[in-house]
């Protein structure tokens, strides 16, 4: 595969202890890497997920605090309980189950999202380009294509 | 200049909640505040040590207006880490209360609840980590009395769990995230990769 | 420590250790355990012939495992006495050690250990202190970082002896560190590990540092403090030194070490208080300074010498302000940090006060001990008669009652301190104390409540608190009521239940029972106990419907004689209170009950005579109209 594969990164806005990690995932994203900041994994809409299959995206990463480190209690427990389900749910209809991975940051892990992002993009090369579900078609809160 | 007697004095009635009884102990070695994800990544002034002191030197109107008291999240980072074992978000909590006993606003947002398509599903009660959501009965605009989500305005750390949780999206928070701003945003790259 | 060994009058027992301390001061028998060496003392030169052959390596303990020893090896080059020992778990049987050795022959594989038992007179305690393992500290990364060493392994690094011959490098590349960080309080002033302050890292930080700085003083050196403690002479000017060096101080204790993973370098980020904002810095080698713990077994030696230990698992002393270099039991002495953490100073001064105090001992044919020790009547301890009892063992702090099930118990005369806890415990009546038998305080109490008992204030004090404090409050002038009658005793451990049913049988209007802080007691836990019985017998005259106020429980020290005279009145306050008709019945009311409590008081042996000796004197002065 020539191009890079697409990666969208949800990433909780806590988890990145180190500044200077968190200015690398700012400003130094590699181009087809595409960050979204959450108040918490636990505000992940499944909806955003599935924006991102329909649009193209060739793997969903998801960057959360450690359990019991969670800026909110059980946000990221809560997050893992839904966004798992519905990752089961959309492996079923055909985005492979390992396109979507949940990344847990310890305080301490200083340059770790750097090395998770990198083996992210070669386990996707892998797999090659996601093509099922890629609908183009967006779709709203409440189910209706907007 | 008047002299408050001890008892009625802020570092007392902290004390006195639940949460708040190791007040004093605090000997301002700064490991909260290092520690501290807001103060790291929301606010640089923000600081529970110093909240810690102002209570417990009776700085009573720059404890309710500190940042530090409305900020807290809760998430007990700090706590394990305390040498002195003061449960720090227990006693900024403690602060919390009596400043909103005193009629304080939250000067920051909250979730907020659509009564008109709420449908009392309880979703977000469940989800919430703080207990912030409560149902009760209520007389709405066009739908006459029906159970509907109500956020306590003194728990809520608006963190959005309930907006996601939410499946008929009616509880929501300000305008800075917001589902529609997201998938824009996300569109924007796709179609950009795309093309 | 050579010096030591020459002396002929010293006996260096190195490899050794003390399995049994029996017997009392000036008489202790010591079963000593000699472990076997392998190498015969008598012929070992201290050559290393036998550590250079041996081909095993392991772990260096002494060199905080940073380089590798044999399994023929001396703990250190400057061991004393210079004789090498070959690790049995380690050695592999090759015996390449015994053709090393030759014609010296000193290396015997058929060494076992060697138990003696030695007669000693006094023992001085210096088994010193351990070091708290940051480990479970894991936000400083202990163990997972390498950059990241504790004090000790510091001090080997910088050591000319140590594996680096004094070259301090980074474990993870072995270059030289330019930016040093010192974290203090690594797990002392912790309530999670330590709650105590280890005295000396303070100090032993700004040492380390200028150190450090000597060597390279390009070396950029931050010291992270919660707050300095320099309380010694020259400590603060040495302080000072450090900053004029150059080194920096940050006040602040740091939350997280985080490293990068490919270069290992670190960062601290932590507050800076003074400057109330968060800062990150980043080093080549950050030293945690951890704290002074206990030793690991300070425990089995505690039970060893019979000796207790403080909160926190310190040696505990006689006395902290009094005798501080004394242990509870007469004989033993402490030195050094086994007692509690100290600095060198500090250290060599207790060491040579255990000396002296010892030799106070060995220079004398006889010991003077307090005249008020216990005294067990065999024929009334129901141990002799079979019954399992023992409450007497368990009461006394200082383990000087010998209890055998089937033999009557035992007092150790040398060891017991007189406090009369075992006498307030025993159920029995089965033992006494000299000078406070029971007839002789029976006695007194039966005096001072002659007349109009009703009215009187009946005060148990302990000889060394609230006694204390009752003298100031007199001395002091503070006015009390006139109607207390005070008692002394040892301890308020010695303040017998039996004692304070009698006075109440009498009549007495209301009882004090008084004695010192806990943590003040004069014999370690005697007012834990006294403290127990006083809440028992609160409990019993609630439930029995006496009036509050008239059984009262105070600790009061020698220097509270305000809060003696004002409790005496507050009782008086709450006798007044109470109608004297009221008053009366209730007494009446209550004197079966304490007779039902007291059916053997007259079988003690000496309290039937005395009481009617007591009556007769008192019926006497009554009748020369002496004020009673």
């Amino acid at each position: 595969m020539s191009l890079k594969p697409k990666i969208a990164l949800f990433q909780c806005q806590w988890c990145l202890y180190s500044p200077t990690d968190q200015e690398w995932v700012d400003s130094q994203l590699p181009e087809n890497i595409h960050l979204i900041k959450t108040p918490c994994t636990g505000r992940i809409n499944p909806l955003y997920v599935l924006n991102a299959v329909q649009g193209g995206a060739d793997g969903v990463m998801i960057s959360g605090c450690l359990p019991e480190q969670c800026h909110f209690k059980t946000g990221n427990m809560a997050a893992r309980r839904q966004l798992e389900e519905f990752n089961d749910f959309l492996d079923y209809i055909g985005y492979e189950k390992s396109r979507m991975r949940f990344v847990w940051l310890d305080l301490q892990d200083r340059g770790i999202i750097q090395k998770r992002l990198a083996q992210f993009e070669k386990d996707l090369e892998a797999l090659g380009q996601a093509s099922n579900l890629v609908t183009r078609v967006k779709v709203a809160e409440g189910g209706q294509n907007a | 200049m008047s002299h408050q007697t001890l008892s009625d004095s802020l570092a007392e009635q902290v004390k006195a909640i639940p949460g708040g009884e190791m007040l004093m102990m605090c000997f301002s070695c700064g490991t909260c505040t290092s520690k501290c994800m807001i103060q790291e990544k929301l606010e640089p002034n923000y600081n529970p040590r110093r909240l810690i002191r102002e209570a417990a030197f009776n700085f009573e109107e720059t404890a309710f207006t500190d940042q530090t008291t409305w900020l807290c999240s809760a998430c007990d980072l700090c706590y394990p880490a305390c040498p002195q074992k003061i449960h720090i978000s227990g006693v900024i909590t403690a602060v919390k209360q009596l400043a909103v006993a005193q009629g304080r606003q939250n000067p920051y947002q909250v979730a907020k609840v659509d009564e008109s398509t709420c449908v009392a599903c309880g979703l977000c009660v469940q989800v919430c980590p703080y207990q912030a959501i409560t149902l009760t009965e209520k007389k709405v605009p066009f739908r006459g009395m029906i159970s509907v989500a109500s956020v306590d305005p003194g728990k809520c750390m608006a963190c959005g769990m309930c907006n996601a949780a939410c499946r008929s999206t009616s509880i929501r928070l300000s305008q800075d995230f917001n589902d529609n701003r997201v998938l824009e945003n996300l569109w924007s790259w796709l179609e950009s990769e795309a093309a | 420590m050579v010096d030591a060994a020459r002396q002929p009058l010293i006996e260096v027992k190195a490899y050794t250790e003390v399995e049994k301390v029996e017997g009392f001061v000036g008489n202790f028998k010591v079963t000593l355990r000699e472990k076997a060496k392998y190498v015969r003392a008598d012929r070992c030169n201290g050559c290393a012939a036998c550590a250079n052959a041996c081909p095993v390596e392991v772990p260096n303990y002494f060199e905080m495992n940073l380089a590798p020893r044999k399994a023929a090896y001396v703990p250190m080059s400057q061991s004393v006495p210079l004789i090498y020992n070959i690790d049995m778990d380690a050695c592999i049987h090759c015996y390449k050690c015994v053709e090393a050795c030759g014609a010296l022959e000193a290396i015997d594989f058929s060494m076992e250990d060697k138990v003696t038992e030695e007669d000693i007179g006094a023992i001085v305690v210096a088994t010193g202190f351990g070091h708290f393992d940051p480990t479970p500290m894991t936000e400083y990364g202990y163990g997972r970082f390498p950059n990241v060493i504790t004090a000790m392994e510091m001090e080997r690094l910088n050591n000319s002896a140590g594996a680096t011959h004094g070259l301090v490098i980074r474990p993870s590349d072995n270059n030289r560190p330019q930016k040093l960080a010192i974290i203090n309080c690594v797990g002392s002033r912790d309530k999670r590990y330590n709650p105590s302050c280890s005295n000396f890292c303070c100090m032993y930080a700004i040492k380390n540092a200028l150190l450090l700085k000597q060597m390279n003083p390009d070396m950029d050196i931050s010291i992270y403090y919660i707050d300095i403690r320099t309380p010694s002479k020259g400590y603060e000017e040495f302080y000072d030194r450090a900053r004029e060096a150059g080194i920096k101080f940050i006040q602040g204790r740091p939350a997280e070490i985080t490293e990068d993973p490919d270069s290992h370098q670190l960062f601290i980020k932590s507050e800076d208080i003074t400057l109330g904002r968060v800062i990150e810095h980043e080093y080549d080698l950050v030293m945690l300074n951890q704290a002074a713990v206990p030793q690991p077994d300070q425990d089995h030696m505690s039970s060893v010498l019979n000796v207790a230990q403080s909160p926190g698992g310190w040696f505990m002393e006689y006395h902290p302000k009094l005798r501080p270099i004394d242990s509870p039991t007469d004989g033993i002495f402490f030195a050094g940090a086994c007692q509690g953490p100290k600095d060198i100073p500090a250290s060599v001064a207790q060491g040579s006060a255990a000396a002296s105090r010892a030799s106070r001992i060995l220079h004398s044919d006889t010991w003077q001990i307090e005249p008020t020790v216990a005294v067990v009547w065999s024929d009334r301890c129901v141990s002799g008669k079979g019954q399992a009892c023992g409450i007497c063992e368990r009461a006394c702090p200082y383990g000087a009652i010998d209890y055998t099930k089937g033999i009557s118990a035992e007092v150790i005369t040398a060891k017991c301190h007189g406090c009369g806890a075992c006498v307030g415990e025993c159920p029995h009546d089965a033992i006494t104390q000299l000078h406070y038998t029971d007839a002789q305080v029976l006695a007194q109490i039966r005096t001072l409540l002659a007349v109009e008992p009703e009215k009187k204030i009946l005060a148990f004090r302990c000889q060394w608190c609230s006694y204390g404090g009752a003298d100031l409050a007199g001395t002091s002038h503070f006015e009390y009521s006139a109607n207390e009658r005070g008692l002394r005793v040892m301890c308020s451990a010695r303040m017998d239940a039996d004692l304070i049913y009698e006075a109440y049988r009498l009549g007495a209007g209301a009882i004090l029972y008084s004695g010192c802080h806990p943590q003040d007691c004069h014999y370690i836990t005697g007012q834990i106990v006294g403290a127990k019985r006083a809440a028992r017998l609160e409990k019993m005259f609630a439930r029995l419907g006496m009036s509050p106020g008239r059984f009262r429980t105070e600790w009061i020290s020698a220097a509270e004689g305000d809060k003696y005279a004002r409790v005496i009145n507050e009782m008086q306050a709450a006798l007044d209170a109470i109608p004297e008709d009221q008053l009366k019945a209730e007494i009446d009311r209550l004197k079966p009950e304490m007779e039902k409590k007291l059916t053997k008081l007259n079988e003690i042996p000496g309290v039937e005579e005395a009481m009617i000796q007591v009556d007769f004197i008192v019926k006497d002065l009554l009748n020369k109209a002496v004020p009673v």
